[in-house]
């Protein structure tokens, strides 16, 4: 009974009932996308830091990795020192730099890193296998394609220029054995893996013995704080960076976006709010008289604001999956725009689809639809009966 | 590459001990100078690596940082040294980074671009203004970020303004079919109902350009002080303002147009409810 009448006064008004839908969902959309944000990188970044294994990064003193030139000197004694500790299952050194092949057209720049391929945690084999032998590399698609090269071509690559002998330095003849996908590079970089030997060499006297990071795994079991703790003692001219802190980290550097996530997310719960309230508003209004017949013949007064609360859940109800459907679609165009900051690594997701995410859109709009509905029903089934039907009466 | 190196690199203590050599000076921002209880006059001892024997430097100057967007988000500290000094700290030898080449007049850039172009190996002349677009890539991407959230709230608002004028027009059924019956015409009607819909946009409009203003000024108020920087967030350009006052005004007028049509083609004795 109740139901019917909630459906057969949103059914009476049509137009009205189906913008109020539509204005709930572009909320609900929002609302969805902006949770999704507001945690969505952090839990991304999450899994690609946790994606290979390593609990633990090594990086120069008050450096993160890779935002700076700087190296680690003596790094083979100190990462020694490391492998030694009982809590520690493997270090992957890691030396970066920048690998220039030269072609007709000019020159094709890109990233190079020196890794230990067997216990590397930098990119994925997705063709070919891993480097096995000194001057045998891996490429990712970008570079092989700016090189127009394939797997088992070889190419002549340089770590540097000499501008004063206007020569390529620590040049070298390399051997694509293997189409890798770098974890943390940008969806545009061109980037390719060398045995770490091989790119000091190519680097030369200024790189030898020197690391850029150093990734390490704990045995299960072993605490990453107190390992950090322990080995930034043990070596004070590194700094340990614990995924926890990473995140924090991020959580600094792209703290804008989950601020403008709180802001906006709060501004569609406000304006789906207010515009549930104005239509239950008005149509109570509109039914004054109505709403005193029915108290008048004895309906009581909490099954009246159920009926009006009902009709505004329903809207919500209606709208919710729609919006949640709108929200998915927008959250993908609105993450392939910030999937082109530059720097970014491509497999990094600003806006991750998790279930607690859509629950918690879907549990704030249903939360508002109930309270858009209290008020305005509540006041109308509050009205004294007589008056009311004497008002409605004359007009 | 070599500030950068600097800026994550640099150890700083406080230097007690007397020193042989008169020590040299340099500049350091207004952030480190406050975390670190720098004043002009201090020396310290700047080193490459934690535990390295420094170099001892006088504070001679404490900058501001300009409004840079490609250092925004990054809360490091920054020291401006003399560049032999910096290259002698690093063992850097007589390398460089970069040059910043000033050209006589604007129409001898390109010039000069080609010129040391053709002669460089191993480094590349850019046009400062192509390396301004470079480094704000991320403030495009930003701005592209928020034209589409921009796109999405508009289509929300119009929605929003549609619906409430539907019932601002539906509130005065009553009133709209008195005034049919006494020979009003539907056109009369329609465009009362729009000139109302427009000064409501107007007034609506006028109302949101103040909470833009207030809320662009608690924006710059607050990022300025959480990255601590003089770069402003958001600006309420003339532009923006014209733009927002005639969207607002379009999708007024058109929710109160469709609204108030749907009105009049309702027949008068129906809108008194018979």
């Amino acid at each position: 009974m109740l139901f019917t009448l909630a459906a057969a006064s949103l059914i009476r008004h049509r137009t009205r009932t189906l913008l109020a839908i539509l204005g709930v969902a572009v909320s609900a959309a929002m609302l969805l996308d902006m949770v999704m944000l507001s945690s969505g990188m952090r839990e991304s970044f999450r899994g690609l830091l946790q994606g290979q294994g390593f609990q633990l990064r090594l990086s120069p003193k008050g450096t993160l990795p890779f935002d700076t030139d700087a190296t680690i000197r003596n790094a083979d004694s100190l990462l020694a020192l490391v492998r030694a500790r009982p809590g520690v299952l493997a270090v992957s050194p890691v030396l970066g730099g920048q690998l220039h092949v030269p072609t007709p057209h000019g020159a094709v720049t890109s990233s190079v890193l020196g890794i230990i391929p067997s216990v590397e945690g930098d990119y994925d084999v997705v063709g070919g296998r891993q480097p096995a032998a000194p001057n045998e590399m891996v490429a990712n698609r970008q570079l092989l394609d700016a090189l127009h090269l394939r797997v088992g071509d070889t190419l002549r690559g340089a770590a540097g220029y000499d501008a004063q002998l206007r020569a390529l330095s620590g040049e070298r003849t390399l051997r694509i054995v293997g189409l890798a996908r770098f974890i943390y590079m940008a969806a545009e970089q061109k980037g390719a893996a060398v045995p770490i030997e091989t790119l000091r060499r190519m680097q030369g006297p200024d790189a030898d013995d020197r690391i850029s990071l150093a990734m390490i795994r704990l045995r299960p079991g072993a605490n990453a704080d107190s390992e950090g703790v322990a080995i930034e003692r043990l070596l004070p001219r590194v700094t340990v960076i614990s995924i926890a802190a990473a995140l924090n980290q991020v959580d600094e550097r792209l703290s804008y976006f989950r601020q403008l996530a709180v802001i906006l997310g709060a501004v569609s719960l406000v304006v789906g709010f207010l515009l549930v309230t104005t239509l239950v508003t008005v149509s109570v209004n509109e039914r004054i008289g109505e709403i005193a017949v029915m108290r008048a013949i004895g309906v009581h007064r909490w099954r009246i604001v159920l009926q009006i609360v009902m009709e505004s859940g329903a809207m919500m109800l209606v709208a919710a999956p729609l919006g949640l459907a709108l929200g998915l679609v927008t959250a993908r165009y609105l993450n392939s725009i910030l999937a082109r900051f530059p720097g970014v690594p491509a497999r990094l997701d600003f806006f991750l689809f998790q279930p607690s995410a859509a629950f918690t859109a879907l549990g704030l709009l249903a939360l508002s639809g109930v309270l858009a509905g209290v008020y305005p029903s509540w006041r109308s089934a509050s009205l004294p009966i007589a008056i009311t039907l004497r008002q409605e009466a004359v007009g | 590459m070599l500030v950068h190196t600097l800026l994550f690199a640099l150890a700083i203590a406080a230097q007690q001990d007397s020193v042989r050599a008169p020590a040299r000076t340099i500049a350091i921002d207004e952030r480190l100078a406050t975390d670190a209880h720098l004043r002009i006059g201090d020396r310290v001892s700047l080193s490459a690596q934690p535990g390295d024997s420094g170099h001892v430097a006088v504070i001679a100057a404490i900058v501001r940082r300009g409004a840079d967007p490609a250092e925004v988000a990054r809360s490091e500290y920054k020291i401006r040294l003399h560049l032999t000094q910096l290259q002698a700290l690093l063992g850097y030898g007589d390398r460089v980074d970069r040059y910043a080449v000033a050209t006589r007049n604007d129409a001898a850039i390109a010039d000069a671009q080609a010129r040391i172009n053709d002669a460089a190996f191993g480094f590349h002349a850019h046009r400062s203004r192509d390396i301004a677009v470079q480094t704000s890539a991320t403030f495009a991407v930003v701005s592209r970020f928020h034209r589409a959230i921009g796109v999405i709230t508009i289509v929300a608002s119009a929605i929003f303004l549609l619906c409430i004028m539907l019932l601002k027009v539906d509130e005065r059924r009553r009133d709209v079919a008195a005034l049919r019956l006494m020979g009003i015409s539907a056109r009369t009607i329609v465009r009362g109902v729009v000139l109302e819909a427009a000064g409501i946009a107007i007034v609506g409009s006028a109302v949101g350009v103040a909470l833009g203003a207030a809320a662009s000024w608690l924006v710059n108020a607050h990022y300025q002080d959480v990255y601590r920087t003089p770069l402003r967030f958001s600006v309420v350009s003339g532009d923006i303002v014209v733009l927002a006052v005639s969207l607002s005004l379009v999708l007024g007028i058109a929710a109160g147009w469709l609204a108030a049509k749907r009105l009049v083609s309702t027949p008068p004795l129906s809108l008194f409810g018979r």
